[in-house]
């Protein structure tokens, strides 16, 4: 989501970034987007995020490649039928090994596809909020504001610990 | 074993990792380019043996009967066992939070993508036709005939590509917040090139939750599938009647002994990487003892299936089955035999001395003994069992060809040449989650001040 109009701040602790997402949520801030340098759950509990949608992608995968793996295996033996190896047209030991490769191939491509899909990727153009300080150590937090009321964002982002604090828009 | 935690020390700061880990990125030097030549002309002896073989038939190769499976088929077993290293590293001790594997598992996991597509070659190399390859892929190729999916052989196919794509996705997925990184300092060309690869990733909230969620399922997925590739290379053997091959033992056999050469791989590439790239704060002492750990543990493994396997041909009362373990040992090959033991399970004991497992000297002469040793291993296994099968007049000898050697050596090549590649374009170790566990210890160092990206 392209943001232009609103108020970031920078900060340079978790710890401050934490702190500064509770007061905004508090203050009515709900749809804030946050930037990290680092993967944190803190983050995600901080902001009420509890789950992902990519774990049905993954088991749609699962799936899919597990129906594939019986389609390709006991589908092609009984559509040509030929006897090999003195066994059954539909021999289940051997076919295993081909469900299980694909469920695990098709879960694989889903979860990579879920991850496109869901965080909106790839894009071209980066945020007009995002900073490159945000994949070194920072931490940023951008509060969206529409018409009037930037200047109480401002404020409100200045009495967390933001280190460094941009009006946008 | 091998569960300890290895602290990454806490003086870097984050900014200090990013500048740590990319300075090799930009870091051109003169002995680099000399490696790579020295690869580059190991490629040329290896595409030159292996079309000198297409022109003039697979004749030139030592395979003969009774060994039609020779150094080729060796060689593929062996790369596929060093692929085992990256996903080992990477997945499984990532569910068992090993917080040890973070600074080495971007390199195995390279290395396992890099030892795939070098295994790979040599089912193609030892075709000899090379174009003849489709009738292993599925799909009705002849009078609408599928291939056979009660054969190990097209087991293996989906099973070492399957492994090819999952570690290669799971590897690009690790990558994309580092890629990121590498936009944010590139300029020009660079910007772009890296700016693609990182699909615009910005560290939003969203993007962290959903990238964590979709590698920990990876994770969960490629632990099972290290365990089922080599079980299904074993098979290509163990699904046969040749005395020597049909065991019940393979599988575990032969999981056990690819993670063993793939970490000792691993030691042996990053003792010399992290000498030449600076990165002692990062990858410690005890990451390396911790991995030497693993190989000391699946040496014993390893060991142990040695002589289970001696012990159920003895066991079996069958006279083939104990003539080949016989021969194995003392016959043509004893050479080859005695070696692989020396080097798997002799010297390897050395590593329940602690001064041995942190002197990097030792454990990088060791683990090239280990990697020598399991490439005799897979050669005693495949060309003994051949050679020696139930028919005296059926037996025989195989030496390989010049052609042979020439791929082996080249395939060596072939790998480093990818490697060293790898080593200069993109980060050697995974930074987001350095900086993850370095931000940790901050929080933890600092008195609860979470997470102090600065010192």
């Amino acid at each position: 989501m392209a943001m232009s109009s609103g108020v970031l701040g920078q900060y340079d602790t978790l710890h401050g970034t934490l702190d500064a997402i509770t007061r905004l949520r508090e203050a009515g801030h709900r749809d804030i987007e946050v930037f990290s340098p680092i993967p944190s759950p803190e983050i995600e509990e901080a902001m009420d995020i509890h789950s992902s949608p990519v774990r049905v992608w993954a088991l749609t995968g699962a799936i899919t490649g597990c129906t594939l793996g019986v389609l390709l295996t006991a589908g092609t033996s009984l559509a040509y039928p030929l006897v090999t190896q003195g066994k059954p047209l539909v021999s289940l030991p051997p076919f295993v090994v081909f469900m299980f490769e694909l469920t695990v191939l098709l879960t694989g491509i889903f979860g990579l596809v879920a991850l496109l899909v869901h965080t909106k990727r790839p894009v071209i153009n980066l945020d007009p909020a995002y900073r490159t300080s945000f994949s070194v150590d920072r931490w940023g937090i951008f509060v969206p504001v529409n018409g009037e009321g930037h200047a109480a964002a401002e404020a409100l982002v200045r009495e967390t610990a933001a280190v460094d604090v941009e009006v946008q828009g | 074993m091998a569960t300890a935690e290895a602290k990454v020390p806490a003086t870097p700061t984050l900014a200090e990792a990013n500048r740590d880990i990319t300075r090799p990125i930009s870091m051109p030097e003169k002995r680099f380019y000399l490696v790579l030549g020295v690869a580059a002309a190991g490629l040329a002896l290896m595409f030159g043996a292996w079309f000198y073989q297409i022109g003039a038939g697979i004749g030139v190769a030592g395979i003969t009967h009774p060994v039609f499976w020779g150094v080729y088929i060796t060689t593929f077993v062996f790369w596929v066992g060093i692929a085992h290293s990256g996903t080992l590293i990477s997945a499984i001790l990532y569910l068992f939070r090993s917080g040890w594997r973070t600074t080495i598992n971007r390199t195995a996991e390279a290395m396992t993508i890099f030892a795939v597509m070098t295994a790979g070659l040599f089912p193609l190399i030892h075709l000899g036709r090379v174009w003849y390859f489709y009738y292993l892929m599925p799909y009705p190729s002849q009078r609408q005939i599928w291939p056979d999916f009660r054969s190990p052989l097209v087991m293996d196919v989906f099973a070492v590509s399957t492994y090819l794509t999952i570690s290669a996705l799971f590897w690009y997925t690790g990558l994309i917040p580092d890629f990121a990184i590498l936009r944010d300092r590139a300029k020009g060309w660079m910007y772009k090139i890296y700016g693609a690869f990182s699909l615009g990733w910005q560290g939003t909230v969203s993007e962290w939750r959903h990238y964590r969620r979709i590698y920990l399922y990876m994770a969960g997925i490629a632990t099972p599938l290290v365990l089922s590739v080599h079980s299904v290379v074993s098979w290509d053997f163990a699904l046969s009647i040749v005395p020597g091959w049909h065991s019940t033992i393979f599988a575990p056999y032969f999981v056990a002994g690819a993670i063993f050469s793939g970490v000792a791989l691993v030691i042996t590439i990053m003792i010399p990487l992290r000498w030449a790239f600076g990165l002692e704060a990062y990858i410690t002492e005890n990451h390396f003892e911790n991995m030497a750990k693993l190989v000391l543990l699946t040496s014993l493994i390893v060991g142990f299936s040695y002589g289970t396997e001696f012990f159920l041909a003895y066991y079996s009362a069958d006279p083939i089955e104990i003539e080949s373990f016989r021969w194995r040992a003392m016959g043509a090959y004893a050479l080859p035999f005695w070696v692989m033991v020396f080097c798997n399970v002799v010297v390897p004991q050395a590593l329940w001395f602690k001064k041995v497992r942190t002197s990097l000297p030792a454990l990088f002469a060791l683990t090239i003994f280990v990697n020598i040793g399991m490439w005799y291993e897979r050669f005693v296994i495949i060309v003994t069992s051949l050679a020696h099968e139930y028919e005296p007049g059926g037996w025989g000898l195989y030496t390989p060809s010049w052609v042979e050697m020439s791929i082996l050596v080249g395939s060596f090549c072939w790998f480093f040449f990818w490697f060293l590649l790898f080593s200069r374009s993109l980060p050697v170790i995974s930074i987001a989650e350095v900086k993850e566990h370095l931000a940790h210890e901050h929080a933890h160092g600092d008195g609860g001040d979470a997470g102090d990206g600065h010192e």
